[in-house]
């Protein structure tokens, strides 16, 4: 039973591992740099696990500009993705600059960057009460 | 009309420096006095304890208690700054004094020496025992000691007591040590351990105890040893102060000028403790030492000299109050290395000695503690013997404004980190998803 199982996992990888394989390249660059987003949140994730969650707003700035890349990321993905029938008539172009402009209009690195060097008075008088 | 207008005015002159005579919060010691005696024999009888008051400047006015005409006020203000009761066995006072008249004397801060006797009445214990002090039931029970009575006691029924067991307090007794014994011979009484107004001055030895000398003891005696108290002082919340003594012959010239030896010590005193103990306690009851006056209490921001109207958390701040002393003709000084200061908010954030700089000024300085809210400096002082001082001040703390934090927080470092990583992130990724054929 247990052999049967495990046989079946490796299966499953391997049949995973190649059918990735033939996804085209820009696709797996744009994978890759969602594993890299997600990635680096769940070290800030870590992080504030350690020390605590002082200053509370740097940390949810750090994290949620992490996950809101990887979201506009995988949604880039979705559009250029060619096997995607309902983004057919789109030009890839058009869908990176629309991707660039969400990045751009989520404008968190700005928002973040503000928010997370100054710190405001109400998370921090919660931490030190 | 002009001369009756002149003559009032004339009058109203003279009036104005009897006014001044009286005790006021810048002269506190006592001026008038009035003596209540039951017998005027006790005029002559007690003649060095009161010579020695006039010679310290006090107007004693000798009236029997059964007087008539006595009375404490007139027209709401009162005559008289102190008061001495040497009239053990009187029932009634005459004129307008009676127990509550006497309550409402020491209420409004003047002071009282009592003195009750072998046949002390009711209304002398009552007086007492408004004053937190318990005589022994048994009107004709007295102080007997069988091992510290002093050896000139001539009806040999072990009365006349020496007794040494003083309080040790610099305030109510002096610096100077009271070497001899004290001449006892009274009635005793008890105070409650619970109150912590009164003090016992002068306490019995341990073998003392509280019964009639000349009946035999049916049974064990209720007053016993050390929890017998020949005089006791209090002092009220508003710092009145009463004496209350068991005896008036402590008070006599005949036992200020005998001889003491106490059975079973080999010292022989020529001269008995009474006369010191009785003049040093006069001095602190009619508050010629140990009355304090404080100052206000001053703070502010160290490097700055104005009051702020409030501190933020974790200020450094500057504490500091004068306190005086009063010698008995002027204010000096105090010098004292026990008074101290509390932030107060429902409970001591910060308690700190102050110290002194010999001339009257308390000062500190401490950090304003990590918690914001309203707080008050509190000093609070109740030094055995001194007048209580009971001070505070009020002054709110806030927390840090948003713009007064560090500019970058070094434990936010890797969130800034990843904030950069993840622009250059989306830098490099334009790029090679663009340009990546």
């Amino acid at each position: 039973m247990v052999k049967s199982t495990s046989k079946d996992a490796q299966d499953l990888f391997r049949s995973l591992h190649s059918a990735y394989s033939a996804t085209p390249t820009n696709l797996k660059i744009i994978d890759m740099y969602v594993v890299f987003a997600v990635f680096t949140a769940l070290i800030q994730v870590a992080y504030m696990a350690l020390v605590g969650s002082f200053p509370f707003n740097s940390f949810l700035s750090g994290v949620l500009s992490c996950v809101g890349t990887a979201v506009l990321a995988v949604c880039l993905r979705i559009q250029v993705n060619k096997e995607n029938k309902e983004f057919k008539s789109h030009p890839p172009l058009g869908s990176y600059l629309e991707y660039s402009y969400r990045i751009w209009h989520q404008n968190e690195h700005l928002q973040i960057l503000y928010s997370a060097t100054w710190s405001s008075t109400w998370s921090s008088s919660t931490s030190s009460d | 009309m002009m001369n009756l207008s002149r003559s009032v005015a004339l009058i109203s002159l003279f009036l104005l420096p009897l006014l001044s005579l009286s005790f006021s919060v810048d002269n506190p010691t006592d001026r008038r006095v009035l003596v209540l005696l039951d017998d005027l024999s006790l005029k002559s009888s007690h003649s060095i304890f009161f010579s020695t008051l006039k010679s310290r400047g006090f107007d004693l006015d000798f009236k029997l208690a059964e007087d008539s005409k006595l009375a404490l006020q007139r027209y709401g203000q009162y005559l008289y700054d102190g008061l001495i009761i040497f009239a053990p066995s009187t029932e009634r006072f005459g004129g307008s004094l009676d127990s509550k008249a006497i309550a409402d004397f020491v209420d409004s801060g003047r002071d009282l020496i009592l003195s009750a006797d072998t046949s002390a009445s009711d209304l002398i214990r009552g007086i007492a025992l408004e004053c937190g002090v318990d005589f022994d039931e048994d009107s004709s029970a007295m102080v007997i000691d069988h091992s510290s009575f002093s050896v000139s006691d001539v009806d040999g029924d072990h009365t006349l007591i020496a007794a040494d067991d003083l309080v040790k307090s610099h305030a109510i007794l002096g610096k100077t040590k009271i070497e001899a014994p004290v001449l006892f011979r009274g009635v005793a009484h008890s105070l409650n351990p619970t109150n912590n107004l009164v003090l016992k001055v002068l306490s019995a030895s341990p073998s003392a105890y509280s019964a009639n000398p000349s009946s035999k003891l049916s049974s064990p005696p209720q007053l016993t040893g050390s929890a017998i108290s020949l005089v006791s002082v209090m002092q009220a919340r508003n710092n009145a102060r009463v004496v209350i003594s068991g005896s008036l012959q402590l008070f006599s010239d005949k036992l200020f000028r005998s001889g003491v030896q106490k059975a079973g010590s080999p010292n022989k005193y020529e001269k008995s403790g009474n006369e010191q103990f009785v003049t040093e306690l006069s001095k602190w009851v009619f508050h010629e030492r140990g009355h304090l006056k404080a100052g206000s209490l001053v703070h502010h921001r160290v490097g700055e000299t104005d009051e702020p109207a409030i501190y933020r958390i974790k200020d450094d701040l500057e504490f500091s109050v004068e306190i005086l002393e009063w010698s008995g003709k002027s204010w000096e000084p105090y010098v004292a290395d026990d008074v101290q200061v509390q932030f107060y908010m429902m409970s001591p954030y910060v308690l700190k000695t102050l110290s002194t700089d010999k001339k009257g000024l308390f000062h500190t300085s401490f950090k304003v503690p990590d918690v914001y809210g309203v707080f008050q400096f509190k000093v609070e002082y109740e030094k055995l013997g001194y007048t209580t001082l009971s001070l505070s001040k009020q002054i709110p703390v806030r927390p840090y404004r948003h713009n007064e934090y560090e500019r970058f927080i070094p434990t936010a470092y890797p969130y800034y980190g990843a904030c950069f990583t993840t622009m250059a992130g989306f830098f490099v990724f334009s790029f090679v998803y663009l340009y990546h054929k």
